[in-house]
């Protein structure tokens, strides 16, 4: 089934100032309705302040990490939206002309971006606004309709998410997603959906919308062009009473339109932050790495940093082994993100160095990269800490032969041909050695004891 | 109110006047006179305490800045805080400002005492003070006729001496329309010299805020008070301070005055007369009167009613009945809904290209042809408004009203200044000459309008 798929995403910028006031922007912290003045709550004769250049500057760099032609040399308006809605104090909405346009990221093609401003927030149950959101700055990026299944939808999504991530630009605490998506199959309408908060949510909003629409199709009815909201509670859509509006599209009288100069993009484009796609191929090639450690890398910026960071100071290849398995494995365990992690690049590079040096084993090594995620200290000492002191070779034979001793039925079994009696085996030795031991170490030496035990019976009988 | 500005300030400053006793009179003649006239639709309660803070400051020989102890009127579309800033609407009938606009914190850091907020024609949509929620204001200078607008209040104030000068606002002709009709002086400033914040849209490109006052000095001073950039805003020019009053006795004998034909075409001949003989009067101080072309003003008066109308449908949004009394079409008269009918039906998508982009260009087009005309001469000098007040009362179609605005309205496209001084009477009715100046030309204006100022 052929489907065309497109969407229009919006992502609020982390500036410390709202758009056209000096309004601070951490609305989630303050008070409803105390992040306000005249100008962002539109009282009568409220003038605009000239648009806040960090979020301009903001919407030039991520339309140049999605691959934009910024507009250089012509007039950019901030033109007035009109809709009528308890959120909007203006009764219009501030949005730019595209900043940039012809992008493109996995794929899709970019049509353009722009510069938005969030309307408040409204609460249809108590009836009540809060306009600490009202005036907040926004990123907007349209796509064309490029995507030709919920999968490649969710696959461009993930990575356009990946892109704001990294550009640093965005606000980085969840639920600041808002995305509106466009859907027409094969013999249908073009229908929008608004209301989608996150990747997966846009990609059950897409697949109930193919199934509801592939239904009216194959049913022989007509799909309406309508705008549908998702409620991401039941995962399905529904039809939003909204009259089909004029938006009134005028330039804002207000506020003087700028000029962007190819000597300021380059400036940006120059302190830029490189993209996750462009990183990961370069993490391949500078570090002879595979593309799959390099993948799992470059999924959040700070993990990609602190790799490079550690990889100067110790083999590469072992550290995107770590990163993609053990390190991972403890992060995701302890539900962390990257930019959560406290531990300085030399305490692990250390770590792995104990590793390689085998001092320790790599199980033991990920004990101590536990303690390091929670409680940053040198990894000598956390060692210490943990009693996992290097065995001696002694004491392994010790716990060997005790193991063997205590249990005659494992070890009978194990001569019988039960090689799992041998796994059993290990299990005690390790509990004997309170997990100092490497497990390698262990099976062989077990092995080792158990076939001369073995040449000793036979000589015996 | 007797006296010139310049008198009064030096009385005050010497100590004869007390801002106090000033303020007084004002609020007597108020008392006395607007039951009639309706200039004010609402008195600032702390006026007097105002003014003895300003009385202090003098007794102590303190700074008590230029204005000191002056009663000024506000237009109701000002915002001042904690008065009811209403733009004489139902919509903003209880709506009590929460700030104050930019001037008017300037007026107040001068020693400018707010006396109240003047009637005007609602949302400054009107050229005769007859759409005011509150009641149409009376002219003092022809009692029963109209005073003009939508400043109406303002210049009635002024006029029949309520208070000393008032901050008013010119979108079409607004400051100059009423300063025709009632005798007094005002200025429209260039487009940016004074700061808008605080200013209730009609249309934000046009609207700018200017002074009325009873003579050219006190035009000048309000004027010099309030511009100069806010950086808070976009649009303000870059200009830190300006200074008109030093030149202002300057002779005018090398100025080029310019005239046009289009003036006596688009006027009543009893009004071209009056012009005619405040023309003879500048060629008789000195300046040279020459003729230039205006080939396209009469273009002006329809461009500026499209975009002011798509300005003002845009302007008004806000006013959704959720925060602000009722939903303004559910309340505001007819001129106020017709042109949010217009300003809607022009702004919709399907209408892209056809009312409002050509209405834009004919703007730079009168940009471009006052600028030509203007290199030429300092000044422009004609008529303020074809035609004499009618009579308050008398049903005149929107076509007939919106003409009040035919010399006005190529101005504010042309983002000009203009300033319009009482250049004679027809029948006992007063007559505005209207100056107009350069891009940032008031100071010629002001001294073109004080040389004529002094002969009468």
């Amino acid at each position: 089934m052929k489907m065309k798929i497109g969407f229009e995403v919006h992502e609020q910028l982390a500036t410390k100032r709202k758009l056209c006031c000096d309004c601070p922007t951490n609305y989630r912290d303050a008070p409803p309705n105390t992040n306000v003045c005249p100008i962002c709550t539109a009282m009568p004769g409220a003038k605009p302040m000239p648009p806040n250049e960090r979020a301009v500057d903001a919407v030039i760099e991520i339309a140049l990490m999605l691959g934009c032609d910024v507009v250089i040399d012509q007039p950019i308006y901030i033109q007035r939206k009109h809709y009528d809605y308890p959120d909007l104090p203006a009764g219009y909405q501030h949005s730019s002309t595209p900043i940039g346009v012809n992008g493109e990221l996995v794929g899709v093609k970019i049509r353009e971006v722009h510069l938005e401003e969030d309307p408040g927030a409204y609460d249809p149950v108590a009836g009540t606004v809060d306009f600490n959101r009202s005036g907040i700055p926004l990123v907007e990026i349209v796509t064309e309709p490029d995507m030709h299944s919920p999968e490649e939808a969710r696959r461009f999504m993930r990575q356009l998410m990946l892109v704001l991530d990294y550009s640093g630009k965005v606000r980085p605490e969840a639920g600041t997603l808002r995305a509106d998506t466009n859907i027409s199959i094969e013999g249908g309408t073009r229908v929008e959906i608004k209301n989608i908060n996150s990747t997966k949510g846009a990609y059950h909003a897409i697949k109930f919308e193919v199934m509801r629409q592939k239904g009216l199709i194959d049913r022989g009815e007509v799909i309406l062009y309508e705008t549908r909201a998702y409620l991401e509670s039941q995962m399905i859509t529904i039809p939003m009473r909204m009259k089909v509006v004029d938006f009134h599209v005028i330039p804002d009288p207000d506020i003087f339109p700028f000029i962007i100069d190819r000597a300021h993009v380059e400036a940006i484009r120059k302190r830029m932050v490189e993209t996750p796609h462009l990183r990961e191929r370069r993490l391949v090639k500078q570090y002879q790495i595979s593309q799959a450690a390099a993948g799992v890398i470059v999924s959040e910026r700070e993990l990609a940093d602190l790799f490079e960071a550690v990889a100067k100071q110790i083999d590469p290849k072992l550290t995107a082994t770590w990163f993609r398995t053990r390190l991972k494995k403890v992060l995701n365990y302890m539900k962390l993100r990257a930019a959560d992690i406290k531990f300085t690049p030399k305490q692990f590079a250390g770590l792995l160095q104990m590793v390689k040096l085998k001092r320790v084993t790599p199980e033991q090594g990920e004990l101590v990269l536990r303690e390091l995620v929670k409680k940053p200290a040198e990894p000598e000492k956390l060692l210490r800490k943990l009693g996992l002191a290097p065995l001696k070779r002694a004491e392994l034979e010790a716990a060997v032969v005790k193991a063997i001793k205590e249990n005659p039925k494992a070890v009978k079994d194990y001569l019988k041909g039960r090689k799992e009696a041998l796994n059993f085996l290990a299990g005690k030795v390790m509990k004997l050695t309170r997990g100092r031991a490497d497990p390698r170490r262990i099976t062989k030496l077990l092995r080792a004891k158990l076939r001369s035990s073995k040449r000793r019976k036979k000589k015996r009988a | 109110m007797g006296r010139g500005t310049l008198e009064k300030l030096d009385a005050i400053h010497r100590g004869e006047l007390s801002a106090v006793e000033n303020v007084q009179r004002a609020l007597e003649q108020i008392e006395k006179l607007d039951k009639q006239i309706k200039a004010f639709i609402e008195l600032n309660p702390n006026a007097r305490a105002e003014a003895e803070a300003v009385d202090r400051r003098i007794k102590r020989g303190e700074r008590a800045g230029k204005l000191a102890g002056l009663a000024i009127g506000a237009k109701s579309n000002i915002n001042v805080g904690d008065l009811r800033t209403t733009c004489a609407s139902k919509t903003l009938g209880n709506y009590v400002a929460t700030y104050d606009a930019e001037v008017v914190k300037r007026v107040r850091a001068a020693g400018g005492i707010i006396i109240g907020m003047n009637n005007m024609d609602e949302f400054a949509c009107g050229s005769s003070g007859e759409t005011s929620a509150f009641g149409p204001t009376d002219n003092p200078a022809a009692p029963g006729r109209i005073p003009g607008g939508s400043s109406s209040g303002s210049a009635a104030a002024i006029a029949a001496g309520m208070c000393d000068l008032c901050l008013a606002s010119d979108t079409g002709g607004s400051i100059r329309n009423p300063a025709s009709h009632c005798g007094v002086v005002g200025i429209r400033p260039t487009q940016g010299l004074v700061p808008s914040h605080g200013l209730i849209e009609l249309s934000v490109s046009f609207d700018q805020i200017g002074p009325l006052a009873p003579d050219v000095y006190g035009t000048a001073l309000m004027l010099e008070t309030i511009a100069g950039r806010n950086p808070d805003e976009c649009t303000t020019l870059d200009l830190s301070s300006v200074n008109y009053l030093d030149k202002l006795d300057v002779k005018i004998e090398s100025i080029r005055v310019g005239t046009s034909p289009k003036f006596s075409e688009l006027t009543d001949p009893a009004v071209m007369k009056v012009i005619d003989g405040a023309v003879e009067k500048l060629h008789d101080l000195g300046a040279e009167v020459v003729e230039v072309e205006l080939p396209h003003l009469e273009k002006g008066l329809s461009a500026y009613y499209v975009i002011m109308s798509a300005e003002f449908f845009s302007a008004t949004r806000k006013f959704d009945g959720r925060k602000y009394g009722r939903r303004i079409e559910e309340v505001c008269g007819d001129e106020v809904l017709r042109r949010i009918k217009c300003g809607d039906y022009i702004s919709r998508k399907e209408q892209r290209g056809k009312y409002y982009q050509r209405a834009l260009q004919v703007r730079t087009l009168l940009r471009r042809e006052f600028k030509e005309a203007l290199d030429r001469v300092d000044v422009i000098v004609g008529p303020t408004v074809p035609k004499l007040p009618h009579e308050l009362g008398t049903k005149l179609s929107p076509a007939e009203m919106r003409a009040y605005d035919y010399l006005t309205s190529p101005i504010s496209l042309a983002g000009t200044c203009a300033g319009v001084i009482k250049a004679g009477e027809v029948n006992g009715i007063p007559v505005g000459l209207q100056v107009q100046g350069r891009v940032l030309g008031e100071g010629t204006v002001l001294r073109v309008m004080h040389a004529l100022e002094a002969v009468k």
